[in-house]
């Protein structure tokens, strides 16, 4: 929690300077974000697939939990095995949907996957964002 | 009227093989002539939620104490309420529907209904699990069931005596409303309009389970039960027939396969003119600029004949919807003075926020005013043409997709959601229980899949600015000239249905889990008592062995526990809940209990 907020603030120095990346282990990052809400192609992208599958109706708006938990909280604690696995197979009596029969879904978790992180890792300062130019 | 209708009910008789529908009809008739029971949701078949009992009074009402709790071992929305027929309780849960009957003289649970239902279905409910309760008629009772089952059960034993599958949980067809009786039929609807269902209302003989008929909401005018020449409306001043295809003229292509208008509220009856009321919901998509057109007949008030479905007359409230003000809100039937003249009325508090006064028997229009005065999306209603005049700045399709309208009032959970309002026939009043919640709203463009949502909006709620603060109001309302008598403030949506009674008492619940009790001349509050949870419930009354009882579930969720956290977010505000939700996590936790009142 604590190490989240400073990551926040810190983010959001750094957002004004430069575009800030976050590695997803490879060389490739995971997410590109500018000035807070403007981002790459990919993650562009996760943020179209969090809308359309209509998820703020249980996790929020601005992914701050409501039915559903807080996703902020969430990405932090899910690997993004943990996160395939309860998108693909849902937590059915939390009433979590298994999301295998959703093609948008299932074909854009990397995309998703990447959205949501930059939301819980506080680089992406606001839920609605902006294709990068 | 009374011998007109029973030679109706014989001559039905005559024409069937069975020799006991007219029983049906008796049978329910006696519970719900005896005040002593709470035979069905409303109390009556009018919706009025008025019990004639008045051992608890204004005068006594602060001496109520806790007589007896009961868990139903679910900790989810807790909407509706238990159903009581002589020395039997029957109360229900939110998924996966239990069913319990409790004698009252013992307080032991003498059967219970454990319907297996597939746990995907949860998740077709997004965002809660709510059921509105059950109900009871020739010696059965109904369970609308979530995975859209509907279920007949021995009120003696519990066992299933038939069943009827009312949709498809697939392709998000799935039910939280109650099931209604009212003469030989079982009146059910269906949910899924954020999953782009095609809205209906079916009647279910009650003795067979057989389906009788079907009446949808949009598309061909067979399928609707329209007839061009016969089904009127309101044009131009005057009632008109409709004409042809007055659902197809106003989609683009077919869209109405998938253009919503779910019907999941509470209907009404009314015997002498044999007509079902109830309202549909928003079309589907909340992306306003995907579907053109007056989308009809979503966002409508209905009557129908009750036994053959024929739609007599429809009032579209909303349409083209750009904010999710679905139209589904009880219909409440009064006989009421309206500017003067006596009229069968309907009175119907919308979401959009205008609280309507149709004449029921011919469906003029007499009345439609803001019964909350933040309402800012239509300056007034027309009552010429019968439509809201949208103020641009409000209009979502206007404004067009990606585009954040803000500050548009009320919000899409309406100044009053399914929470159903009372009627008190001494002061001819409306007690009504109210959101007072504003939001932005910003469209966006979606595609259909089916069985997959089909939403196209992101809404941020949050209290009704330059206000009192708080998200609600509990208003008594003139429904004969639209006008608020008095209004109380609540900190909270007050999402409990109301109960009025013959000891001039108002009874309402709150989300912090207060049942209060309010004087019905002024709203004035007289007792109050905190519940285990939230409450979402509607208040009940029942006499045992010649004592008065008052109770309510408690058990927070349905709309209102994420319209509390939905709202208190601003992009600056940073992540994660704040302000108002929680508030509400400082007063209440889940549950699921049903706490009943006496005066010792």
């Amino acid at each position: 929690m604590e190490r989240g907020f400073l990551g926040r603030i810190a983010g959001l120095a750094l957002a004004v300077t430069m575009p800030l990346a976050a590695l997803a282990g490879g060389d490739k990052p995971l997410y590109t974000v500018e000035d807070g809400n403007k981002v790459d192609a990919a993650t562009y992208n996760g943020f179209k697939v969090w809308r359309a599958a209509a998820c703020d109706r249980c996790h929020g708006p601005n992914q701050e939990g409501l039915v559903g938990p807080s996703l902020i909280d969430s990405l932090k604690v899910l690997t993004r095995d943990d996160f395939s696995k309860v998108l693909t197979e849902g937590r059915m009596a939390k009433g979590m949907p298994a999301w295998n029969t959703n093609k948008k879904v299932m074909e854009n978790l990397d995309d998703l996957y990447a959205y949501l992180k930059g939301r819980s890792d506080g680089a992406i300062t606001s839920a609605k964002v902006k294709l990068m130019k | 009227m009374i011998a007109g209708l029973k030679h109706k009910v014989a001559a039905t008789v005559a024409c069937m093989t069975a020799a006991g529908v007219a029983f049906a009809d008796a049978d329910l008739d006696r519970a719900m002539k005896d005040p002593g029971n709470w035979a069905s949701q409303a109390g009556d078949e009018y919706n009025q939620r008025y019990s004639s009992l008045d051992q608890i009074k204004a005068g006594n009402v602060d001496k109520l104490q806790v007589a007896w709790t009961f868990s139903t071992g679910v900790l989810r929305g807790h909407e509706g309420s238990p159903l009581v027929i002589g020395d039997m309780m029957y109360i229900h849960s939110p998924f996966p529907n239990n069913v319990y009957a409790v004698d009252l003289n013992t307080q032991q649970i003498v059967w219970k209904h454990t319907p297996k239902q597939d746990a995907a279905v949860i998740a077709q409910m997004c965002c809660d699990t709510v059921n509105r309760g059950l109900a009871y008629g020739d010696g059965k009772v109904f369970l609308q069931r979530a995975d859209s089952v509907l279920e007949a059960l021995d009120a003696k034993t519990g066992k299933v005596v038939w069943s009827a599958t009312n949709g498809d949980p697939k392709l998000g067809a799935v039910n939280t409303n109650a099931p209604h009786v009212f003469g030989d039929k079982v009146i059910t609807g269906i949910s899924g309009g954020e999953w782009g269902v095609r809205g209906y209302i079916s009647a279910y003989d009650i003795k067979s389970g057989k389906m009788v008929w079907r009446g949808y909401s949009t598309g061909p005018d067979n399928e609707m039960l329209i007839d061009p020449a016969k089904t009127m409306t309101w044009m131009d001043g005057k009632m008109q027939a409709v004409g042809k295809d007055s659902s197809l003229q106003t989609w683009q292509g077919d869209q109405w396969k998938i253009g919503g208008g779910t019907t999941w509220g509470w209907y009404s009856y009314d015997r002498a003119e044999n007509l079902l009321y109830y309202g549909t919901g928003n079309p589907s998509t909340w992306n306003p600029t995907q579907r053109p057109g007056d989308n009809r007949w979503s966002m409508s008030i209905w009557a129908r004949n009750l036994d053959t479905g024929a739609v007599k007359w429809v009032y579209q409230m909303t349409p083209h919807d750009e904010w999710d003000f679905d139209g589904i809100n009880e219909m409440i039937l009064a006989d009421i003075d309206v500017k003067g003249q006596k009229h069968k009325a309907l009175v119907h508090f919308d979401r959009n926020g205008f609280g309507y006064t149709l004449d029921r028997v011919t469906g003029e229009l007499l009345v439609a005013e803001k019964y909350d005065p933040a309402v800012n999306w239509a300056t007034h209603v027309d009552m010429k043409s019968g439509r809201p005049q949208v103020v641009a700045q409000y209009s979502t399709e206007q404004n067009g997709p990606d585009v954040n309208s803000k500050g548009i009032c009320p919000a899409a959970l309406g100044t009053k959601d399914q929470q159903p309002a009372a009627f008190h026939p001494k002061t001819g009043l409306f007690y009504v229980p109210t959101n007072h919640v504003c939001m932005d709203y910003e469209p966006f463009e979606v595609e259909y899949t089916a069985g997959q949502p089909y939403v196209g909006a992101t809404l941020a709620m949050y209290p009704a600015p330059n206000s009192h603060g708080g998200m609600g109001n509990f208003v008594a309302w003139d429904a004969g000239q639209g006008k608020i008598v008095w209004s109380k403030p609540e900190q909270f949506s007050v999402w409990s249905g109301a109960l009025t009674t013959a000891g001039d008492v108002i009874f309402y619940g709150t989300l912090e889990g207060y049942l209060k009790a309010v004087s019905l001349k002024d709203g004035k509050e007289l007792w109050k008592f905190k519940t285990p949870s939230g409450i979402i419930g509607n208040v009940f009354t029942y006499l045992h062995k010649g004592k008065q009882y008052v109770g309510v579930y408690s058990g927070i969720g349905g709309w209102a526990g994420i319209g509390m956290a939905a709202g208190l977010e601003k992009d600056s505000d940073g992540l994660g809940a704040v302000g108002g939700y929680r508030d509400l996590q400082k007063f209440t936790n889940l549950g699921g209990s049903l706490t009943v009142f006496a005066i010792p």
